[in-house]
Formats: structure tokens, sequence, C-alpha cells
């Protein structure tokens, strides 16, 4: 924990240096390609735009309450939809709130893919929500999150 | 990056018909470093290699493109659905943030 401590107090050190040197910060970031950081919150705000989702059960999301282990942690998304032309899935997205980085991955569908389903597997650093969120074609945000205890982290 | 990398598509079911809604896995051997983890040995912090891209083109059509960040488990697997719309071919394609590209191809042969 202490160590989590540590890297969200550097973090916050290093937006700060973003904002009051834009040049020097570049310049630094520019050499090794260091981990990037996303909150839940800024990895939401840009999936949706602003967008409040909303909690439904047409998305389904299936994660094992239990993980072992952190670093191997299957996860599957399904929504209900016919996936046609006029009414599709546009995009889901996994979310690990707890991670340093908490977006995991951005899939855009298209009607090609029939069935609107993504399954994938991703590390968690510790006991944290897992969630799915759906961007229909009608502009619809859908959520659905599941919290998933880690004996185990998988992170590092 | 001379490093082979292993990479495989599988469909399920095994055979298909025309206008079915099929399985598809993609499965790569990657490390999927996150930049975060240190060398049990050396105590240095392993650069980040992760994949970025992954795409699904179903005869030079895109059907999926997805977007992807470090978080994602080791030797990952992607599995969606697809519809089968006729013989042709399947490419999977990524990229990752050293500037990696790789590319699968599977034939498509509906029965039926």
């Amino acid at each position: 924990m202490q160590r989590r401590e540590f890297f969200k107090q550097l973090g916050a050190a290093t937006a700060v240096a973003a904002v009051a040197l834009p040049t020097m910060s570049f310049a630094a970031d520019a050499k090794p390609s260091g981990p990037n950081k996303m909150s839940f919150e800024t990895a939401l705000n840009a999936i949706t735009g602003g967008k409040t989702p909303v909690k439904s059960d047409k998305i389904k999301i299936k994660v094992p309450e239990i993980a072992e282990n952190g670093a191997v942690v299957p996860v599957t998304a399904t929504v209900d939809s016919p996936m046609t032309d006029s009414d599709y899935v546009k995009s889901i997205h996994i979310l690990a709130g707890g991670n340093s980085n908490a977006r995991c991955i951005d899939v855009n569908l298209t009607p090609a893919n029939g069935k609107a389903m993504f399954s994938t597997r991703i590390k968690l650093g510790g006991t944290q929500e897992v969630s799915a969120v759906a961007v229909l074609s009608n502009g619809e945000v859908l959520i659905a999150s599941q919290s998933v205890k880690v004996t185990i982290g998988g992170c590092g | 990056m001379a490093e082979k990398r292993k990479s495989l598509i599988k469909i399920k079911p095994k055979k298909y018909k025309d206008g079915e809604v099929v399985k598809v896995d993609f499965m790569v051997m990657h490390p999927m470093d996150t930049g975060m983890g240190k060398d049990k040995k050396t105590k240095e912090i392993i650069p980040a290699k992760y994949i970025n891209s992954v795409k699904f083109n179903y005869n030079g059509k895109e059907i999926t493109n997805m977007t992807v960040w470090e978080s994602l488990s080791v030797n990952p697997v992607f599995t969606t659905n697809m519809k089968i719309n006729g013989a042709g071919k399947l490419t999977v394609t990524f990229t990752d943030n050293t500037g990696e590209v790789h590319e699968t191809s599977t034939k498509i042969k509906p029965k039926g």
C-alpha cells in the first residue's frame, strides 16, 4: 500500500510539473515510454464524452468473484443487441478501477460481428471493481460492474 | 525485433455454414510488459512492451478494431464473434508500442 501511495504522489507531482513546465515534461517523456496512468473517472469520461452511463441488464460482465492469481483474470462482456445496421453496439470497453491505468481494452465492433461479445484475460493489481462499458449506435451508454477479490496481485 | 511471434486464429465451431455466427479466438505469444516490473536478477526496470492495437480484417473489410492498454495478461487472447459471409480470408494484424507489426491469416471455408 505504501508503494501505491508513493506512485500516486509521484503522479500528482508529474501532473503539476506538466502544467507548469510543458516543454520540459515533454522532453522527459519522450525517451522512456513509461507506464500510462489513467484513473477510472478519466477513462470513463474519455469513453463516454461526459455522459453518465446507465446500469442495465442488457450488458453482462462475467468475472470470477475470487481470482487466485491477479496476473490472469478472464473477463467476458456480452451485450444483448440485434447487431443490425441500424441498431448495433459500437464499442465495448473493459475498465479495471484499481489498476494504475484503469483502461484495459477498447473494442470497436461493427454489424459484421453478428453478436456483441468480447472476452479476454486481464491483469489486476489487487482487489477491485471491474467494469464493462458499452456504447450503442443510438448513443446510449451502458455499464455493468463486479468486484473481484484478488489474492495475489498481478501487476509489476 | 527479430524475435519470432507465435500466433494463432481459432474458429469455433470448426465446421460452420454460410451466415452462421462463429466465435473467433486470436491468441498471441507476447510479453505484455507494463514498464513497471523489475528484473529479479539485475533489478532493472523492464521497458514497456505491450500490444497497442489489434485489427480483424475479413475479405478486405475491417470488422473489429481494438485499442489495447498494458493491463492485459501475458500471452493475451482476444475473443469476438463474426458472421460468416462467404468464403475468403480472415487476417488479424497487431501493432505494439515498440513498432512491431505482426500479421496472421486463416482461410474461411463455409460448408453447406
